[in-house]
């Protein structure tokens, strides 16, 4: 779990929020509410996701329960990953 | 008619009628109407010249809309801000627009604070929260105190139909945006049209994704809060699937998008799953519709009429419409004139072109704006004795329908976003290491476009596309920063040294 986090925050810093110290980003952050990622980004976000964790994300399951945090990114790759 | 005379009359008709939806919060006419009246009074009391440009930096729908009708009856104008922006280009326009108050959403202090002091003209920032600068917090009015304050003016000021009621900025080609001036007149035009051929009621209820401060937006706010309709808001069109649950639970009549609004709706939602049996129209502006898109959308929405529509922000939004009886005869089409504008096509000297040759795109009508704020020579380049020249080149058949052939302007196009590439190539040319840069547009199947920027590296030095991007994203908004930078030896040009950006394009 610890693993699948750190290697999610490194792609959101990487690609969305470069030089922004670890503090900008909480895990149970919304990325929503803080307008770190738009549209396209959650589209890279989907692709990276496929491709890093070898999963599908369905059409249904593109919603913020899913998505809009580090957390629940993580407990979403977990429950796909079983 | 007055641009805020339709939220009056529609309060006084419809007063207990919710006007906005926003998550699970609603506000009536005349809940909105008081919020309205409310932040107009104390912008009176402030004694502002005529004509003061007030800025609204916020993505809350309730705070936006009260706001933009409290200036107009203040008697100011309103400059809408986009919401994805940057210190640079915040500044950059409330300077040129010479701002005197700014309502700003706590999330956008951040952008605001490094500079709202230096600007002389800049008095007041209006926020719910606290807003500091450097340490000062004398600029700052709370949003709140003016809503609970009873200033009882009666007394508003005078606004005639020729008065400019808002400035909406587009990217110029030059690279620094332009204020379009639309005038109370130019705004009531445009929506009575738009009014007529999508044949809104009271009854309509329209799902509001694309932001107020872009024209196609401020035409949806408008148009329904004339008839007395509703919309359900919800801009941020991360989640799609949050989107269609809300169509179908507020039961909405309409949508309106733009090509990857669309795409984004068919390729990356559970669409498929959903049935709409209330939405009666479905609006797309921004291109023609593709015969595949239109074919997906018809399949998905059977109920829905699609009206495919053409416009630009200096016609306040709207210049034609491709009624939904013809959009499979005439597939491709941007249609004809709206009611109230005739269009033209004409070739550079101002003679018009036959059916089927190709000639500029040149409109009249009350809906074209006064100008360019504070731009006469580039105002005197579209606005001439034919009309508006829009800088699109179309051609029309027999039957007087209008096809886009090009845009002689190179801008990209990419989701809702018009963006000059000059401006991004100006950014980067900033970096030390570049030595030369062309910014262009590629196709994608979901955003229209994506941004490439092809950059020559200074000799001898390294640099890394992450340490542009850096840049980039330091000093632009998030739409605006290339999706990728490629590097080359040399970029190719024309005998005059003009770089081909074409064959960059075909390089993908």
């Amino acid at each position: 779990m610890n693993q699948t986090i750190s290697k999610i925050r490194s792609f959101i810093f990487e690609n969305f929020l470069f030089d922004a110290d670890e503090s900008a980003l909480g895990n149970n952050d919304s990325f929503l509410e803080q307008g770190i990622i738009d549209s396209t980004g959650i589209l890279e976000l989907v692709d990276w996701l496929e491709e890093t964790f070898t999963i599908k994300v369905l059409d249904e399951e593109l919603i913020p329960e899913n998505l809009d945090s580090v957390t629940k990114l993580a407990d979403f790759i977990g429950k796909k990953s079983c | 008619m007055l641009v805020y005379d339709y939220l009056l009359q529609s309060a006084n008709k419809y007063p207990e009628k919710p006007v906005v939806f926003h998550g699970n919060k609603s506000l009536t006419y005349h809940e909105l109407s008081s919020l309205v009246r409310s932040q107009a009074s104390w912008l009176i009391s402030q004694k502002f010249d005529a004509g003061f440009r007030c800025g609204i930096l916020t993505d809350d729908p309730f705070e936006y809309i009260s706001a933009y009708f409290a200036i107009q009856l203040a008697g100011g104008i309103v400059v809408g801000l986009n919401t994805q922006t940057s210190e640079r280009s915040l500044k950059t326009l409330l300077t040129d627009s010479r701002i005197s108050v700014v309502f700003a959403q706590k999330k956008f202090h951040r952008y605001l604070a490094p500079f709202a002091s230096q600007l002389p003209s800049l008095k007041l920032i209006v926020s719910d929260e606290e807003f500091s600068c450097n340490g000062a917090t004398s600029i700052w009015m709370d949003r709140q105190v003016i809503l609970k304050t009873d200033l009882q003016i009666t007394d508003f000021p005078v606004v005639k139909p020729d008065d400019i009621a808002q400035i909406i900025y587009t990217s110029g080609t030059t690279g620094s945006p332009k204020g379009v001036m639309l005038r109370h007149a130019n705004l009531v035009a445009n929506t009575s049209s738009i009014i007529t051929y999508l044949k809104l009621t009271e009854n309509d209820k329209v799902m509001a994704v694309l932001p107020f401060f872009y024209s196609y937006g401020n035409s949806v706010l408008l148009t329904h809060i004339a008839v007395g309709g509703s919309l359900v808001v919800n801009q941020n069109f991360l989640y799609p699937n949050v989107i269609l649950d809300e169509m179908l639970e507020r039961e909405v009549t309409g949508f309106s998008g733009v090509p990857s609004t669309f795409a984004l709706l068919l390729n990356r939602s559970a669409i498929n799953k959903y049935h709409f049996p209330k939405l009666r129209y479905l609006t797309q502006a921004g291109a023609a519709m593709s015969p595949k898109l239109a074919g997906q959308l018809q399949k998905v929405f059977p109920e829905a009429e699609i009206f495919v529509m053409y416009g630009q922000t200096e016609a306040s939004a709207r210049l034609s419409y491709l009624p939904p009886e013809d959009l499979e005869r005439k597939m491709g089409s941007i249609g004809r004139a709206i009611p109230g504008v005739t269009l033209k096509l004409l070739d550079r000297d101002g003679r018009s072109v036959a059916d089927g040759e190709t000639g500029e795109i040149v409109a009249v009508g009350d809906n074209i704006m006064a100008g360019y704020w504070e731009r006469r020579p580039e105002t005197d380049q579209v606005l001439r004795e034919e009309g508006l020249w829009t800088g699109d080149l179309a051609r029309r058949d027999h039957e007087g329908y209008f096809y886009i052939v090009s845009r002689k302007s190179d801008m990209i196009k990419s989701g809702s976003h018009r963006i000059a590439p000059k401006e991004i190539e100006e950014i980067i040319h900033e970096h030390e290491a570049v030595h030369e840069v062309a910014v262009l547009g590629v196709e994608d199947e979901i955003l229209g476009e994506t941004i490439k920027a092809c950059v020559v590296l200074k000799p001898g030095v390294t640099c890394l596309p992450k340490e542009l991007l850096l840049h980039c994203r330091r000093n632009l908004p998030a739409f605006k920063v290339p999706h990728r930078i490629v590097f080359f030896d040399e970029l190719p040009k024309t005998a005059t040294g003009k770089i081909i950006k074409r064959q960059l394009m075909a390089d993908g």
